[in-house]
């Protein structure tokens, strides 16, 4: 017997013939976990929540929800007897009828489930009270998004599908919106698979991310293994928070890069003495120290906020960036140089 | 999503079937052999049918750019008096169908006609008849289509026009052009899919004119047709001729298609969309832009439905000679029958289409929607060709009771045949309406438990509403004023307004004919201000 939750096991998508991603192994273990699925634009991401929810077929492998087979080769369940939800990412309201019979259509349906999902609340923390009297035509991008969020929330599916759930919302409002959408989600014990493009939401609302890259997914963990222990050169250019340098290990907890000189930290995994690796510098790894003797050039710097991202130049013209607080004593203009403190220690030292 | 065959995509299937199957005999039956009154027409009248067929064509399709693109220039990009009157009052003109306004012409200017009698009772009597001119023959028949058709170049040359951005106007007086220099170099040349558009419909309804150029007794294509099968009954021959007007007609259905698609490009034109202001015409332009806008008016509509009232009135016992109240059951009956099938059948095989999204299947519904660019007469004589060949060669060889009778003479054969010409009108009206539902609606639908029948009449027909009740309109306009299919088909004793007028008018009682064309082109307006928001797509405005 199955026992998970959820299971994609072997199964290829594809749309009009087109292999998208080959191959896939998901799972989600337990009732109400949140899981996202990452990638870039046109990979395939839209392509699996169609076919997990029945609106495209498969002819390789298996999904299975609750134990029971939706799709395989030879089961195709229809759409319409999933109980599954999708929350597209255009403007899926019926155009006829007001936001509020809009969203009332998915509560209908569920009635007798045995999830108590309070729709008023929903439609108070997605901020869409305003706009229930109002037709699709008469709001905004966001407001639809969100209008078909509580929609499928509403109708209390076994699983629910989201395609960039907040990709039209305003930047000022997503934070927000974020924080309510997991506190709903996690709260009535909605098991949901989230497709973002943005690591940083994918990182907040899933337990765990599947990354995908390349027809394939190259990674399926939790946010902080993903960000910290990438496990490919393609997920470390995919999520771009950090450079690789060129570097030769030295020893068991140690190795060196021209510029850098010794860098010591725990190996994630085990290289030889003498190897030469590619080592994964994220911005967190250096620290900031004007009394080293070990000074690069700034050639950009970044304002992020909590942070600032310094672009530092190495003897041999590569660039490192580096974070350091904005509140910190003391900061660097371009073209000024930054020192860096040592003896440099990681956390986790990553190669490839 | 891939679906399998199911009972949506084999509707869809069969509606097509039965529109295509009249245009394949038309075809097949080129080939066959006929008797000898085809050698001798071939050898004397042919020429002359399609020599008169050009000739009408030409001048249909230059009076109808003339007055079609004018009207719409004035009254999209000035203001003068009454012009906001005008854009909707022009298509008015389509109330009044060509064979009418061919009785209308000749009753003013026959001899002792009515504008006899406006000359005797303003200036007394006298010999005028050698000074009225006369309306009639190849120069009637042109009045008469053209001003009952330029209809179909204003809309579309107004919806276009309509969508030109002030941006381009800006442009043209960026450049120091003048007005009419901007109007032709820059207006008229990125409206000019939708002209052609226009001009195409007008060029198939022209070719397929039946009542007026029969009235004026000009031999075209479409006439000949009529009389080789009415009149010497060789129904070979009749659909010979078809074919040769059908090769006309499917070059003009494939310019129009190919100026539609580019038409329908303009009118998505997002980027850098700019509101036009109209301009305020001077004192003397403006007077004569009203002239222009009021006599084009005047004549396509005030005319003919003023010598119909004027006739109706001078002989009202023809009023009470007909049972007026029949008529007009008839005619409601045909048309509620025909739009209540044409609407059902073209929102089932629309929906088909969209869940089944079959490329056989959208091949299918792209033949059968050609049915419109056939003229009435064809397509009456290619279903009578085909249910005698049917019934000759199918249902006699099975034993089976002859089936000609059900549908020679009937409503059912007549309703059949108006289905298949209309099918396209339903068609393609429902489908507009279907495009403005994104598929992700289906979708939704689904996932919230609807199956696809839930789906359909739970979410689609609620949508469709207004876009059902557009189309139906439509349809009874078009079958009030039709009248070859009518003639042909219609049961035994069985009259409407359009076929009662024609018979009166071949019957030389131009005045009884009176009676029924003002009903007709009294009901036919009504359902044009209906809907005139609709045909002038100023929703979007």
């Amino acid at each position: 017997m199955n026992k998970n939750f959820f299971e994609i096991k072997d199964v290829t998508f594809s749309i009009g013939g087109m292999n998208k991603v080959n191959d896939v192994n998901i799972s989600i273990k337990n009732e109400g976990d949140i899981i996202c699925i990452l990638g870039p634009s046109g990979i395939g991401k839209t392509t699996m929540l169609r076919t997990i929810a029945g609106l495209e077929k498969i002819n390789k492998g298996e999904i299975t929800l609750k134990d029971k087979v939706m799709s395989s080769k030879k089961i195709h369940v229809e759409p319409e007897k999933r109980n599954i939800a999708l929350s597209f990412q255009e403007n899926s309201l019926f155009p006829h009828y007001t936001i509020s019979k809009n969203i009332y259509l998915g509560l209908k349906k569920n009635s007798i489930n045995n999830k108590n999902i309070n729709a008023n609340e929903i439609i108070k923390i997605l901020d869409i009270s305003e706009i229930l009297d109002k037709y699709p035509h008469q709001i905004s991008a966001g407001e639809a998004q969100r209008a078909s969020l509580a929609r499928s929330i509403i109708s209390q599916p076994d699983l629910l599908l989201l395609d960039e759930p907040l990709s039209n919302v305003d930047q000022s409002f997503k934070e927000e919106i974020q924080v309510n959408l997991k506190k709903i989600l996690n709260d009535n014990r909605v098991t949901t698979i989230v497709v973002t493009h943005d690591s940083y939401e994918a990182f907040y609302l899933g337990s765990k991310c599947a990354l995908i890259l390349n027809n394939e997914v190259k990674q399926f963990d939790d946010p902080y293994n993903v960000y910290h222990f990438p496990n490919s050169v393609e997920v470390v250019n995919f999520l771009n928070r950090g450079i690789l340098l060129p570097a030769k290990v030295t020893g068991g907890n140690s190795l060196e890069n021209d510029d850098l000189g010794i860098i010591k930290g725990k190996f994630i995994k085990h290289y030889p003495t003498g190897s030469k690796v590619q080592l994964l510098l994220q911005p967190e790894d250096l620290e900031h120290d004007d009394n080293s003797n070990l000074k690069l050039e700034v050639v950009d710097r970044k304002f992020r906020g909590t942070n600032f991202i310094y672009t530092l130049k190495t003897a041999s013209n590569r660039l490192i960036p580096v974070a350091v607080h904005t509140h910190h004593w003391e900061q660097h203009e371009i073209n000024e140089k930054f020192g860096i403190k040592r003896p440099i220690e990681l956390e986790h030292v990553v190669c490839f | 999503m891939n679906r399998n065959l199911n009972i949506w995509f084999l509707s869809s299937l069969f509606i097509s079937l039965i529109v295509i199957i009249p245009i394949l005999t038309v075809f097949s039956s080129f080939f066959e052999n006929t008797s000898d009154y085809f050698g001798i027409l071939k050898n004397t009248f042919l020429f002359e049918y399609i020599i008169n067929s050009i000739f009408l064509l030409v001048s249909v399709l230059f009076l109808t750019f003339i007055i079609g693109t004018g009207s719409a220039y004035l009254v999209s990009f000035y203001e003068f008096p009454l012009s906001n009157f005008f854009k909707w009052a022009l298509i008015l003109s389509f109330a009044v169908p060509p064979y009418i306004y061919a009785y209308s012409l000749t009753a003013f200017f026959e001899n002792y006609g009515t504008a006899y009698t406006i000359l005797k009772n303003f200036f007394g009597e006298a010999n005028y008849n050698k000074h009225i001119p006369k309306f009639d023959g190849m120069l009637g028949s042109v009045l008469s289509i053209s001003l009952s058709l330029f209809g179909y170049v204003y809309i579309l040359a107004r919806a276009s026009f309509l969508y030109q951005s002030q941006n381009l106007i800006d442009l043209g007086k960026n450049l120091g052009f003048s007005n009419f220099k901007s109007f032709y170099s820059i207006i008229l040349p990125s409206a000019r899919p939708a002209i052609v558009a226009g001009l195409s419909l007008v060029a198939m309804e022209t070719l397929a004119e039946f009542g007026a150029v029969d009235f004026f007794s000009i031999n075209t294509l479409t006439t000949g047709i009529y009389n080789s099968w009415i009149a010497f009954d060789d129904l070979a021959f009749a659909n010979q001729l078809s074919f040769f007007l059908l090769l006309f007609i499917f070059a003009l259905f494939i310019l129009e298609n190919l100026s539609r698609k580019k038409a329908k490009y303009h009118f998505n034109s997002r980027g850098g969309f700019k509101r036009k202001k109209k301009l305020r015409l001077t004192k003397n332009k403006s007077l004569l832009a009203f002239i222009f806008c009021f006599l084009i008016f005047f004549l396509s509509f005030l005319f003919p439905l003023s010598q119909m009232l004027y006739w109706t009135i001078k002989f009202p016992e023809n009023l009470f000679d007909l049972n007026i109240f029949k008529l007009f059951l008839n005619t409601v009956y045909l048309v509620s029958i025909s739009s209540l099938v044409l609407i059902l059948f073209s929102l089932v095989s629309n929906y088909g289409n969209r869940v089944s999204n079959n490329k056989v299947l959208n091949l299918f519904s792209t033949l059968s929607i050609s049915g419109y660019a056939i003229p009435g007469v064809i397509l009456a004589v290619a279903f009578i060709t085909f249910i005698a060949w049917f019934d000759n060669n199918i249902i006699k060889s099975f034993g089976f009771l002859s089936i000609k009778k059900l549908f020679f003479g009937s409503i059912l054969g007549l309703v059949l045949v108006y289905f298949i010409r209309f099918y396209s009108l339903a068609f393609n009206g429902i489908k507009s309406g279907y495009e403005k539902i994104n598929i992700y609606v289906d979708e939704t639908a689904y996932l919230l438990g609807y199956s696809k029948r839930k789906t359909f009449m739970n979410i689609h027909i609620p949508f469709l509403r207004n876009s059902l009740l557009f189309v139906g309109i439509l349809i009874s306009l078009e079958i009030i004023r039709e009248l070859p299919i009518t003639l042909i088909l219609r049961p035994f004793n069985f009259e409407t307004f359009a076929t009662t007028a024609y018979i009166s008018a071949s019957e030389d009682l131009l005045e009884a004919a009176a009676v029924p064309s003002l009903f007709l082109i009294l009901i036919a307006a009504l359902f044009i201000m209906i809907t005139s928001k609709y045909i002038l797509r100023d929703n979007d405005e």
